[in-house]
C-alpha cells in the first residue's frame, strides 16, 4: 500500500487553499493599510470641511463621517436626481414598483413587487398577485403568464431571452418572449439565482446547501459546486469567469472549475448583501454585527478589505452604479440612501425621508443601465 | 532535515510575527498530509479541500495562541480527521437518490496508479470511523495511543478499529484485484 501518491486533486486544492489561507493571514494582521486608511479618510474629511464651507455637495461628506452613528444631518429632503447621468434607480416598496430617472423624477407601477431589470432596462420582470409579467418602464405591459404559488424574484439573463423565477417552492425559466415556460427544479432554496453573463446558465442553491449551476436550454449538463457557507446571494462577475457566493457569516468565490478561490471569513458579522463592481474587481458588501452596521469593500480575486463607512442601525443593501463611480448604500435604520463616490469615498450624498418618498418597507432592486 | 520540530517552531514563530514565508513554509509541510487525510476519509475531493482548507483557517484565526511547544501536526490533524468524520456521517445521512449522478467540478481527476485507485476505493467502503483511524496510523503514522487522544477514544476501542478495519481493507483489495 503506498499512502505516499498524492490525492486526486491535491496540488490544484493546495493551491487554491494557500491562496485562501494566505488572505486570511493578510487580513489577520494589523495591515498596514488599514492603519493608514483612517488618517487618510481623517485628511479627507478634513478637506471635505472645508469645501463644505463653499460648495454645498461638501456638506454631504462632513455630515457622513461625523453623523455616522445617527445618520447623516445635511442629507437631501428627497432624491432629486442620481449621481450618474443617464442611468435609472428601480425601487421595490409596499406601493410597487418605482422607476427612478437620472432627473430625479419617479414614476410608481402600482400593485408590482419583486421588480428586476431586463439587461437594458427596456423591460422589468415583475410580479402582481399571482401573475409574472414584463413591463415597460412606463407601466405598458407586454405579456404575463398566471402560475400557482407565490412568485418572486424573477431575473433576466444578460441577452434578455430567458427569465428565472421562483413559483411556489419550484425554479422555473420562461423566454423573454413569453414562451415556453417551464419547470427546472423544485430540488432549490427560495429565491437565491444568478445568471452566467453571456449563456443561459443559472446558478441556484440546491436543497443540500450547494451550489448547482445548470444550462437552462440543457438541463441535463450540470454541475455542482459544493459548499457549506449556506448562500443567500450569488453573483457573478461581468465576465462570468468567477462566481461569488454571499453566506450569513462567510463570502466564497470560486472559479469557473468550481475551485474556491477565496475565502473571507467574517467571524461573527452577518454579511448582509454584496455587490461585483461594474469592473468585476471589486466587491462591496454590507455586514451587521451587535446594531452596528459597516460597508466594506475587497477585491473579487485577492486584495486586503476595508472599512468604507460605519454606522449605527441597519444597512440592509449595497449596489454599484453602471459606470462603477459611485456605490449606493441602503442605511435603513436611518431611512437614509447614501450615494458614496467611488471606493475613496471623495463625496456622500444623502438622501432621507425615503420610506415618506418610497412608502414603506423599500428596498433597491437596482441601478440601470451599462 | 526539513520539517523538524524544529523548524516547525521556527515557521510557527515567523508567522506569529507576521511573516507570510514562514506561514507557507508551514502550510505547504503539512498541506498534502492534511489534504490526503480528509480526501481517504471522505472519498471526495472538493470535500477534502474543503475540510482541510477550513482547519488551516482555523489554525489561522488561533495563531496568536497557539502554543510553540506543542507540535502543529496532530493539533492540525485532530480537526481534519474529526471535521471529514463528521462530514462523512452527515453525508451518509443526506443521500439522496440520484445525487451520485452529479458531477463534482472542482478537482474531478483521479489516481493514474491502479493500485492508489484499488486502495482509495477499498477504503471507501469501511465505515468513516474505521477510515478514519486507518488513515491516521498508516498515512499519517500515529500511535494508537496517539489516536486514542486524537479522536477522544479508548485505545481498546481504536486497536479492535484498526483490526477490523485491515481485515476488511485487504478482503476488499482482494476482490478488487481479483
Amino acid at each position: 500500500m503506498n499512502w505516499h501518491e498524492p490525492a486526486p486533486g491535491e496540488s490544484e486544492a493546495g493551491q487554491r487553499t494557500w491562496r485562501v489561507v494566505r488572505e486570511a493571514f493578510t487580513e489577520r494582521l494589523p495591515a498596514p493599510r488599514k492603519v493608514n486608511w483612517r488618517p487618510l479618510a481623517a485628511a479627507a474629511v478634513g478637506v471635505a470641511l472645508l469645501a463644505a464651507a463653499f460648495t454645498p455637495p461638501g456638506h454631504a461628506v462632513l455630515g457622513s463621517i461625523r453623523e455616522a452613528v445617527q445618520g447623516e444631518k445635511n442629507a437631501k429632503p428627497a432624491l432629486s436626481s442620481l449621481p450618474s447621468p443617464g442611468t435609472r434607480l428601480l425601487v421595490n416598496s409596499a406601493q410597487g414598483a418605482w422607476v427612478v430617472q437620472s432627473d430625479g423624477s419617479k414614476r410608481l407601477l402600482g400593485g408590482y413587487s419583486n421588480s428586476s431589470w431586463s439587461p437594458h432596462g427596456l423591460y422589468l420582470a415583475a410580479v402582481q398577485g399571482d401573475e409574472l409579467r414584463a413591463i415597460e418602464p412606463n407601466g405598458t405591459r407586454r405579456w404575463s403568464i398566471g402560475r400557482a404559488g407565490r412568485l418572486l424574484a424573477p431575473r433576466w439573463s444578460y441577452d434578455g431571452f430567458r427569465i428565472a423565477y421562483f413559483s411556489g417552492r419550484a425554479l422555473r425559466v420562461i423566454n423573454g418572449d413569453s414562451t415556453g415556460d417551464r419547470l427546472l427544479t423544485r430540488a432549490v432554496q427560495i429565491g437565491v439565482s444568478a445568471w452566467q453573463p453571456g449563456t443561459h446558465t443559472l446558478a441556484y442553491v440546491n436543497r443540500r446547501g450547494d451550489i448547482q449551476i445548470v444550462d437552462v436550454d440543457r438541463p441535463a449538463r450540470h454541475a455542482v459546486v459544493r459548499t457549506r457557507i449556506a448562500p443567500t446571494q450569488l453573483h457573478w462577475t461581468p465576465d462570468g469567469r468567477t462566481l461569488v457566493a454571499v453566506g450569513p457569516h462567510v463570502i466564497a468565490v470560486f472559479g469557473q472549475r468550481g475551485g474556491q478561490l477565496r475565502r473571507l471569513d467574517r467571524g461573527r458579522a452577518f454579511v448582509v448583501a454584496a455587490s461585483v463592481s461594474p469592473d468585476g474587481k471589486s466587491l462591496a458588501f454590507v455586514e451587521t454585527e451587535a446594531g452596528r452596521s459597516s460597508l466594506q469593500l475587497t477585491g473579487i480575486a485577492a486584495g486586503p478589505t476595508r472599512e468604507l463607512l460605519p454606522g449605527a442601525g441597519r444597512f440592509t443593501n449595497v449596489i454599484w452604479a453602471p459606470d462603477g463611480r459611485w456605490l449606493l448604500l441602503d442605511w435603513h435604520s436611518a431611512d437614509q440612501w447614501l450615494f458614496i463616490r467611488s471606493v475613496a469615498v471623495k463625496k456622500i450624498i444623502a438622501v432621507s425621508n425615503i420610506r415618506a418618498n418610497f412608502g414603506a418597507e423599500p428596498s433597491l432592486a437596482g441601478w440601470c443601465c451599462p | 532535515m526539513a520539517g523538524s520540530h524544529g523548524d516547525e517552531r521556527a515557521w510557527i514563530r515567523g508567522a506569529q510575527q507576521g511573516s507570510e514565508t514562514d506561514l507557507e513554509s508551514l502550510f505547504r509541510h503539512h498541506w498534502p498530509r492534511a489534504y490526503r487525510a480528509a480526501y481517504l476519509v471522505v472519498h471526495d475531493s472538493a470535500a477534502a479541500e474543503d475540510i482541510a482548507q477550513e482547519a488551516f483557517l482555523a489554525a489561522v484565526r488561533s495563531l496568536d495562541r497557539f502554543d510553540r511547544r506543542r507540535p502543529f501536526g496532530p493539533w492540525l490533524h485532530r480537526i481534519v480527521v474529526n471535521r471529514a468524520i463528521d462530514w462523512s456521517r452527515a453525508r451518509a445521512l443526506r443521500r439522496e437518490v440520484g445525487e451520485g449522478a452529479l458531477a463534482v467540478v472542482a478537482a474531478s481527476d483521479r489516481p493514474e496508479n491502479p493500485q492508489s485507485q484499488n486502495l482509495a476505493s477499498a477504503l471507501a467502503e469501511l465505515s468513516p470511523e474505521h477510515r478514519a483511524v486507518i488513515v491516521l496510523r498508516h498515512l499519517l503514522e500515529y500511535t494508537p495511543g496517539e489516536i486514542a487522544e486524537l479522536l477522544g477514544l479508548p485505545r481498546g476501542t481504536v486497536n479492535s478499529r484498526l483490526r477490523r478495519g485491515l481485515d476488511e481493507l485487504a478482503h476488499q483489495v482482494e476482490e478488487d484485484t481479483r
